[in-house]
């Protein structure tokens, strides 16, 4: 039964070669070792459930091409129908048409006009605290620009339940204070980060000077712009929640900005 | 009775692959009737009110200058009701190929947009749904990405000054690909995909990320499609940035921030 087969191949294998190749395409040794390895049920089967194996992988790989990329992409076809856009000239002598357009285009104007009244003619600052920068803006122009130091995004936790986030907080804020020669009130964590215990509210060791540089510029909530002693960090977000600038721009800034002038955190 | 036991495996062979291609092709169809009930939806929610006493002039629907300027009009409302907000919003102007982060009406980011493509029922913006309902801020009610919205990190205190230890200079390299997925509450999906890398890594990382959101989808359809329901069809808006400004966006958007678009 097995020499038979064989037999079929070879010839097969003959037939199908052009005539000046036969025998020579397919070396002696290597085809009778083909043969003897067809022969042999064993590898019959390995190369049966190896060709199964593959088929059914392409198979899958097919399934989940089929469901994940081409019946999304159908889904734009049958749904990206786009009705065409008219300009009908007798629709615009509609005297009804005219009414909606002015209509349409009055809100448009005053929408536009309420949109870039919210930019105004005063000074502002936007800090940019994924870049570690600010930009100061007097009357819509760019003035200033350079490097700051925000938020660390450490938190900070102790043994007991207490913890501390050390992030800038983002969006809208107004210039609350301005102060020159600013002296920083530490609070608690300040004490806890060191590993020292916390003082009384009023105790001396809580009032640092010389530590915030020449000005401070305060927007609420304990945040501050202010001067740093660690310039070399400027540009990397090391700060517990406050704007560190340098004494440059910080005094720029303080010199530009008045008490309500709006402060941009994103 | 040797024939019949013959013939079962034979037919079980062929029993499978046509219970599989049923099924997909039940899948096919109800996916593809999802694009069309959500377009239904956002026509019945936002399409033109009809009253014995207003009926609209169907023709004004397809007047290309009547259509501009109410697309115009819907870009504008939704951004002033977001700058009513102290928050940080997005505003995406497709047609001049624009990303902008502002905050009260002020532009205080602004990125080209590299490139984009958005779904088919959005191309329909000749549709008054459509334009009425980008007239409405979008919220966010969930993200996926590939970095951290907040980039915490965990320090504890030290028990006496003996532990403590300085802060170290943090870690400012640029190496995570940014890739993220802004889900709206109107069922849009905003993609904003960082422009193509040489990192082959970072492409691959992109490649696994997309499959995991196709994946996704494709497991909420069946899902659907299991209980003969249409499924709910998310249109999408995907745009590639700069890998630095695509980070600075996703970081600056509040959690449940709002974004605004205009097609």
């Amino acid at each position: 039964m097995n020499d038979n087969i064989m037999d079929d191949n070879s010839s097969y294998m003959e037939e199908g070669l052009p005539e000046d190749n036969r025998g020579v395409a397919v070396p002696e040794g290597l085809r009778s070792l083909f043969d003897k390895l067809l022969a042999s049920p064993k590898v019959r089967k390995v190369i049966i459930r190896t060709s199964v194996i593959t088929g059914g992988l392409l198979a899958f790989l097919l399934l989940a091409a089929f469901v994940l990329y081409i019946v999304p992409g159908m889904q734009e076809v049958v749904s990206g129908h786009r009705p065409k856009l008219l300009s009908d000239p007798e629709l615009k002598e509609d005297k009804n048409y005219k009414k909606q357009i002015s209509a349409l285009s009055g809100e448009v104007q005053r929408l536009s006009r309420k949109y870039a009244s919210y930019t105004s003619g005063q000074s502002y600052i936007v800090i940019n605290t994924t870049d570690n920068k600010f930009f100061l803006y007097r009357n819509k122009e760019l003035i200033r620009t350079g490097l700051c130091s925000s938020g660390s995004y450490t938190m900070l936790k102790t043994e007991g339940e207490r913890k501390w986030i050390f992030k800038t907080p983002k969006g809208k804020y107004r210039i609350q204070g301005k102060i020159t020669s600013p002296v920083w009130r530490k609070p608690d964590w300040a004490f806890v980060e060191e590993g020292l215990p916390i003082p009384s509210a009023t105790h001396p060791s809580r009032y640092e000077y010389g530590v915030l540089g020449d000005y401070a510029l305060s927007i609420g909530d304990g945040y501050l712009i202010h001067g740093t002693l660690y310039k070399r960090f400027l540009g990397m977000p090391v700060t517990h929640g406050c704007i560190r600038l340098n004494d440059e721009d910080l005094e720029a800034i303080y010199n530009t900005l008045a008490v309500g002038s709006k402060v941009y955190i994103f | 009775m040797e024939n019949n036991i013959e013939q079962a495996p034979g037919k079980n062979r062929q029993t499978g692959p046509v219970i599989i291609t049923v099924i997909l092709i039940f899948f096919t169809i109800m996916s593809l009737m999802a694009p069309g009930k959500k377009l239904k939806e956002i026509r019945l929610k936002f399409g033109p009110e009809e009253t014995s006493e207003n009926q609209p002039d169907e023709r004004l629907y397809s007047d290309s200058a009547y259509m501009a300027l109410l697309k115009e009009r819907s870009f504008l409302q939704a951004r002033t009701s977001m700058a009513e907000t102290d928050s940080v919003y997005m505003t995406l102007n497709l047609s001049d190929s624009t990303a902008n982060l502002e905050i009260s009406g002020v532009t205080v980011h602004s990125v080209k947009i590299s490139s984009f493509r958005f779904s088919g029922i959005l191309k329909r913006t000749d549709d008054y749904a459509i334009s009425s309902m980008l007239a409405q801020p979008m919220n966010i009610t969930g993200d996926l990405a590939t970095i951290k919205k907040e980039p915490l990190m965990v320090k504890m205190a030290p028990k006496d000054t003996s532990e403590f230890k300085p802060d170290v200079i943090p870690d400012t390299s640029n190496y995570e690909p940014v890739n993220y997925i802004l889900e709206m509450d109107n069922g849009i999906r905003i993609y904003v995909y960082q422009t193509t890398d040489t990192l082959k890594s970072n492409n691959r990382r992109r490649f696994y990320f997309d499959l995991r959101d196709r994946l996704s989808t494709a497991w909420q359809y069946a899902k659907s499609a299991a209980v003969f329901k249409v499924p709910e069809y998310h249109p999408f808006i995907k745009i590639r940035l700069p890998k630095a400004d695509a980070k600075i966006i996703y970081r600056a958007l509040p959690r449940k921030g709002q974004v605004a678009v205009y097609m």
